[in-house]
């Protein structure tokens, strides 16, 4: 087992450096990119902190516990991305039926277009990211148990997030659609930036159960907050093993629909 | 004329083409104006609530107005000119008897169109399920002046596309970043379309009301409010007037060097 997790590991490294190096080769496209990502983050952070600055709070919460959940959302969203970026490449895979070779390989198809092209813009912004958590996250003044609480539902969010990414894998294979099923998927967990309680139902309950981002995004905060109940987090975690059991068996589905057209 | 009604016929159809594309697009729209939605919402849930200048009515008046000026000035065809011109497709319509400007501007003509079409739809579902308060402007010189915003954003729209396109005839790897930067990004950001301008700090207000993007999609909506008129609603769209023929004539004269520098790379 673990000789099998260093080997994933270190084909996951091979297919980074390469992954890195193409972006690398074309530094100007790289910073404008970069630059992007930064800009957009910067805007909607000065929003938020204008806007709550305004108003006093929001649905009850502070400037700084609605920037955290702001932080947190970017935290869940920028990781995936990073690591999960290939999924965004796997289209043209399917169409042109390249994704035989990927098949035919010694390796689990699913690590290799799943994990194969990480992305290093998004490396880059991970760093501040986490720092900027740390800062408004201390400013909460959590407990040990709330901060032990936030990891584990961190990777709970992550969990459901490579959940997510696996089902829309599935998806591709299925109906040849990927780009949109990804960034409806990321459209639908950007109403994670702001704490799910300021949507009205229906919209909540389809946040909290259909697609979870308010376990995914919401949770971790609220628990580094104190607001959580353990039968909430106790949820969250069969909310989160149940989502990617369910891909898992939607991707070895899609796999027996897979017709190699193309190739 | 005629062979750009055909160009716009030929647009219209392609656009159904791809309808699961378009739907899934238009819902992504929805999606998006969910959270602006509900974000004022809870800001504004006491109807007494007065801030940043807005009331309920005004600012979820501004999110639904958002959904329909997004509809007609964002939607746009012209961004894959650039793709033209990285590619070298570009060569196959620089031998036609058409003019490549205007053959874009029609596309986008058609695209606006159906989008219009499908945000109308889209906003009466949202008006009968959420059933905000909404601002109907009565006044009909205040609403002439919002459509001429609109046109005015539309064409402005259309240059900053377009001068984002060239930039693949100097650096043809960065097509797709200077549209991500720009047109997702910036315009994105500070068009109004995430937030009205003016809730920010004046120093960023400033900053932002120099450059072309409030005039998409903020001042068009400020217009229909009423929150601009008399002598400052003439200036917004005096100044609406001259980013378009400053930028019509930056076009010219980017578009020209770069049809020099251009090698149909791919052909």
């Amino acid at each position: 087992m673990i000789k099998k997790f260093k080997k994933y590991i270190k084909i996951w490294w091979r297919m980074s450096v390469n992954s890195f190096s193409v972006v690398l080769s074309q530094k100007l496209a790289l910073s404008v990119f970069l630059i992007g990502k930064i800009f957009r983050f910067i805007i909607f952070f000065l929003f938020l902190f204008f806007l709550l600055k305004g108003t006093g709070e929001l649905a009850g919460y502070s400037v700084n516990q609605i920037i955290f959940f702001f932080l947190t959302f970017n935290l869940i969203d920028v990781i995936t991305q990073f690591l999960f970026r290939e999924v965004y490449s796997f289209r043209p895979m399917i169409i042109n039926g390249d994704f035989d070779l990927v098949l035919v390989k010694p390796i689990s198809a699913l690590f290799r277009v799943l994990m194969g092209g990480a992305d290093i813009i998004d490396l880059i912004t991970i760093p501040p990211l986490i720092i900027l958590t740390i800062i408004y996250g201390s400013s909460l003044e959590p407990t040990l148990a709330g901060i032990l609480m936030y990891l584990l539902l961190l990777v709970n969010g992550f969990l459901i997030a490579t959940a997510f990414q696996i089902a829309i894998l599935a998806f591709a294979i299925v109906t040849l659609e990927v780009d949109h099923a990804v960034m409806i998927y990321r459209d639908m967990t950007a109403l994670g930036r702001l704490p799910v309680d300021i949507y009205k139902e229906p919209l909540r309950g389809f946040l909290t159960y259909f697609i979870p981002v308010g376990i995914m995004m919401s949770l971790p905060a609220k628990a580094i907050m104190g607001l959580t109940t353990p039968f909430g987090i106790l949820a969250a975690f069969i909310v989160g093993i149940a989502f990617m059991f369910l891909a898992l068996k939607f991707w070895k589905y899609a796999l027996t629909k897979y017709t190699s057209a193309s190739s | 004329m005629r062979k750009y009604f055909q160009i716009f016929k030929i647009s219209f159809e392609e656009e159904f083409a791809y309808r699961l594309n378009f739907i899934l697009w238009r819902f992504r729209n929805v999606l998006q104006i969910l959270l602006t939605y509900f974000l004022w919402s809870t800001v504004y849930a006491n109807p007494a609530t007065q801030a940043f200048g807005y009331d309920r009515t005004k600012i979820l008046t501004y999110v639904f107005g958002v959904m329909i000026v997004r509809a007609i000035v964002l939607s746009a065809r012209a961004m894959d000119v650039g793709n033209d011109v990285a590619t070298g497709d570009l060569s196959n319509y620089l031998i036609k008897p058409i003019n490549y400007f205007k053959y874009w501007f029609t596309r986008d003509i058609a695209s606006k169109i159906l989008n219009l079409s499908f945000a109308v739809f889209e906003f009466t579902l949202l008006f009968f399920i959420l059933r905000p308060p909404f601002y109907f402007q009565t006044n009909i010189t205040v609403f002439l002046a919002f459509l001429l915003c609109i046109i005015l954003a539309v064409l402005l729209y259309f240059l900053i596309l377009f001068l984002l396109s060239s930039v693949p005839f100097w650096a043809p790897e960065l097509g797709w970043g200077s549209h991500f930067l720009v047109s997702v990004v910036i315009v994105e950001s500070l068009s109004g379309a995430l937030f009205p301008i003016n809730i920010l700090p004046r120093i960023f207000q400033s900053i932002i009301l120099a450059t072309p993007f409030p005039y998409l999609i903020y001042f068009p909506i400020q217009v229909y409010l009423g929150n601009v008129s008399g002598w400052a609603l003439l200036g917004v769209i005096l100044v609406a007037v001259s980013w378009v023929v400053v930028l019509w004539m930056v076009l010219n004269i980017v578009w020209q060097k770069g049809l020099k520098v251009y090698q149909a790379f791919g052909r």
